[in-house]
This record gives structure tokens, C-alpha cells and sequence, in this order.
């Protein structure tokens, strides 16, 4: 850990300018590769790219994903539920945005 | 510091089976898990239930908890008996869910620090250091202008001898203009420091937007309500108007209608492309409360053949 710079710290703003990478999304949710992979078969995250190594991450990749880790972590659900959970909760919020 | 009767908070008997524990907890879970619920203290109630079930699902520490336990009631005044736990030996390490470094002072006391780690360790072997995360709230004219804001930040780490203390740390961050709430800031290197001259973790900043005391912000877009008096809106107006990038004149039409939303294109939180402000229009009604003012209503009502209940009525 560095101290602050002069001008103050630089972020990468992640869901613009961003495209992780499998083992960079890993370590952003404290998720396991396997675990990552198949929150991908699920359609849980859909990343750019084909096969694991050339898969990038990108808009809101990153909350999914932490969000899928804390739900499977916590609640202690699989791959398919987790995909289940997440696909209601984004119906959920259609639903509030159009009221 | 008080008595927390693990027991209760997960609604269980002492007599509890392990089944009986998990599945009480993983309802409650269910429940308050700060990511479904819209219970307004999911949070705190979800880190009670952790650390319940950090305890009790644990053989070891429920039956050293249970000998310590039997003899006081949730709430009650408590100190660990001295020498209390000796004979128990708990296995470190011991991952527990939600954030167990916020377990309370009880547990601690308990437990100690180093037994509330709550990391599931990665299998990968990176030599990197960890990533951090945390969320932090900025301005709507921080989001708007961009700015440089400084941060202070606690995190959990280990000491010499291995128990975890918060450690606080002062970041001075730039705010990048256009930012909005959900995003996240990606600090390249300001994470946990690396294994064995690997490179630091990043710090992940989630960023929120302050409430503001008359802006809403929805993504990009900011709302606005617009009181008007009601011959503003029946005859139409030019009102002034606050936006976060100063005031402005806006137009508001002839027969404008409460509910009715005027945008201001491109006027909302800058990117590409920037998001839009909307300003809700209200009609606030001047109070009668000079005969002066009586007058005029009576005015009004002399005047219009007006009949606001008019679809309410039987055969309508």
C-alpha cells in the first residue's frame, strides 16, 4: 500500500472503462474460477470472448458477480439458483422502474 | 457489554439439532440477507444471524458457548467468567458467513478476534495481495463536476500476533466526473500488499450518491419536484429552476398538469451520452388565510363550472 499521490488517486471507473479478466473478476469477488465459470454457463454473467482465458468482463459484470458470490456464500445455493435469484431480482426492479 | 442469546436469534431451542440450527438459519438468511430483503435493518439483523450461526453450527463453539451461556439471559449484563473457556481448543481459520471481522464485542470476548476471519481462502495460488472493497458516498455535484475527495477507510488486519485489528487508512481520491451510484472505482495497487514480493491487491471503491436536499438521482438522469401556483400552471411560466450546473430558466407550458415531467435534455449526470434532468411538476395551493385570500377562492369558484369528482359520480 502506497500513500495517496499529490494529485490525489486515479480510478478506473470498472463498468466503463473496464473488461476484466476471469482471474481479475476472481479476486474482485473472492470467488473461485470454477465458481465464476459456471455462474457463465448459467447465464448468470455473459462475458465477451470464447473460451475461459479470452473471456472479458465487462458493465455490470462486476456487481453480478459479488453478488452472486454473497448469495451462494450466504445462502448457500448453486450455480442454477443463483442464476434463478438474480434473474427474479432484475425482474423486481423492471417491474419498480416502471411504475 | 451484553448478553446475546445465539439461541433466540435464530429462534432455535438449546436442545436444537444441527439440521435444525442450519435450516433456521438459512430462513432467516433467506430473509434478511441484505441483497433480497426490504426489511429496513436486514443488515444488522443478517450479521446477528451470522454470527449466531458462526457459534452454533460450530460443535466446538457451541458447547463452550452453551457452558458459559446456561447461566445468563440475552441482554443481561455479562463478562467472560476468567479462565471460562480453558480446555476448548478452536480450530482457526474457521470461515463464517457474512462479514465476520464486524462480529460483536460478545463475541469477541468469547471467541477473540482471530476465530471471526472470514475469508473462504482462494485455491489459486497468486502471489498477488488481496483486493479490497468499499463503498463510499460522494456528492450529486461531486458526481457532476468531479472532484477530489478525501477518504478514510477502516479495514480488518492481522497484527504479529495473528489477531485482527482495524487498521485506518486516509485516501485522497479524484471523484471522476460522470461517475453514478453502483459503479465501481478500480484503485490499481491499493489493496492488501502482496505474498512474497507479488504485486498488491486493488482497493474497489462502490460508489454512492449522497441524498441531496432536492435532487433525486436515478442512474444518469436527476428528478427534480417543481412546485408551481396553479395560474403558473393553467397559464403557463418561465420559472427558475436549480440544476447540479447552475440555475436555468425553464418554460413551463399553458395548461400544465400536476404529474406532468419536463426534461431537460442533457442537463442530468455528464457521460456519453449524459443523462437527463426532469422536473416534476407539483401545483401548490396559496392558503386561504386572509379574507383577501377567501375572496379570491370565491372568486374562482364563481368562475369555473368546475367538477372535480366528476368521474366519481354514480353512472359516470
Amino acid at each position: 500500500m502506497s500513500d495517496a499521490e499529490p494529485g490525489g488517486l486515479r480510478g478506473a471507473i470498472v463498468e466503463e472503462e473496464l473488461r476484466l479478466t476471469l482471474v481479475e473478476l476472481c479476486r474482485a469477488c473472492d470467488a473461485r474460477e470454477e465458481e465464476v465459470t459456471a455462474w457463465v454457463l448459467e447465464g448468470v454473467l455473459d462475458p465477451e470472448g470464447d473460451e475461459p482465458r479470452g473471456w472479458r468482463f465487462g458493465g455490470p459484470s462486476l456487481r453480478r458477480a459479488r453478488r452472486a458470490a454473497r448469495l451462494s456464500r450466504d445462502l448457500g445455493i448453486d450455480a442454477a439458483a443463483v442464476a434463478l435469484v438474480l434473474d427474479l431480482m432484475d425482474e423486481i426492479d423492471r417491474l419498480k422502474a416502471r411504475r | 457489554m451484553k448478553f446475546k442469546d445465539y439461541y433466540e436469534t435464530l429462534g432455535v431451542a438449546r436442545t436444537a439439532t444441527e439440521d435444525d440450527i442450519k435450516r433456521a438459519y438459512r430462513k432467516l438468511a433467506r430473509k434478511f440477507h441484505p441483497d433480497v430483503s426490504k426489511e429496513p435493518d436486514a443488515e444488522a439483523r443478517f450479521k446477528e444471524l451470522g454470527e449466531a450461526y458462526a457459534v452454533l453450527r460450530d460443535p466446538e463453539k457451541r458447547a463452550a458457548y452453551d457452558q458459559v451461556g446456561s447461566q445468563w439471559k440475552g441482554g443481561q449484563d455479562f463478562s467472560p467468567p476468567p479462565g471460562w473457556n480453558e480446555g476448548f481448543e478452536f480450530r482457526g481459520g474457521d470461515s463464517a458467513p457474512g462479514d465476520g471481522a464486524d462480529f460483536s464485542e460478545f463475541f469477541e470476548a468469547l471467541f477473540g478476534r482471530q476465530s471471526a476471519r472470514p475469508r473462504a481462502h482462494r485455491r489459486t495460488a497468486h502471489a498477488a495481495g488481496e483486493d479490497h472493497h468499499a463503498k463510499v458516498l460522494v456528492g450529486l455535484e461531486d458526481a457532476y463536476s468531479g472532484a477530489r475527495r478525501a477518504l478514510s477507510l477502516r479495514m480488518p488486519a492481522l497484527d504479529a500476533q495473528g489477531n485482527v485489528v482495524m487498521q485506518e487508512r486516509k485516501l485522497e481520491v479524484n471523484i471522476p466526473k460522470g461517475i453514478h451510484a453502483g459503479q465501481h472505482l478500480r484503485l490499481a495497487g491499493q489493496g492488501g500488499p502482496g505474498i512474497g514480493g507479488g504485486p498488491a491487491g486493488d482497493l474497489y471503491l462502490e460508489i454512492g450518491i449522497l441524498p441531496h436536499r432536492w435532487f433525486r438521482v436515478d442512474g444518469r438522469d436527476i428528478h427534480l419536484d417543481l412546485p408551481l401556483a396553479p395560474w403558473e400552471a393553467a397559464l403557463g411560466a418561465t420559472v427558475n429552476v436549480p440544476t447540479p450546473g447552475g440555475r436555468v430558466q425553464l418554460t413551463v407550458p399553458p395548461r400544465s398538469v400536476a404529474g406532468r415531467k419536463l426534461r431537460l435534455k442533457g442537463r442530468g449526470i455528464p457521460g456519453d451520452p449524459p443523462g437527463d434532468m426532469y422536473a416534476e411538476l407539483a401545483i401548490a395551493l396559496p392558503p386561504a388565510d386572509s379574507e383577501a385570500a377567501k375572496d379570491a377562492y370565491r372568486a374562482m369558484a364563481k368562475a369555473f363550472d368546475f367538477h372535480p369528482r366528476a368521474h366519481l359520480e354514480e353512472g359516470s
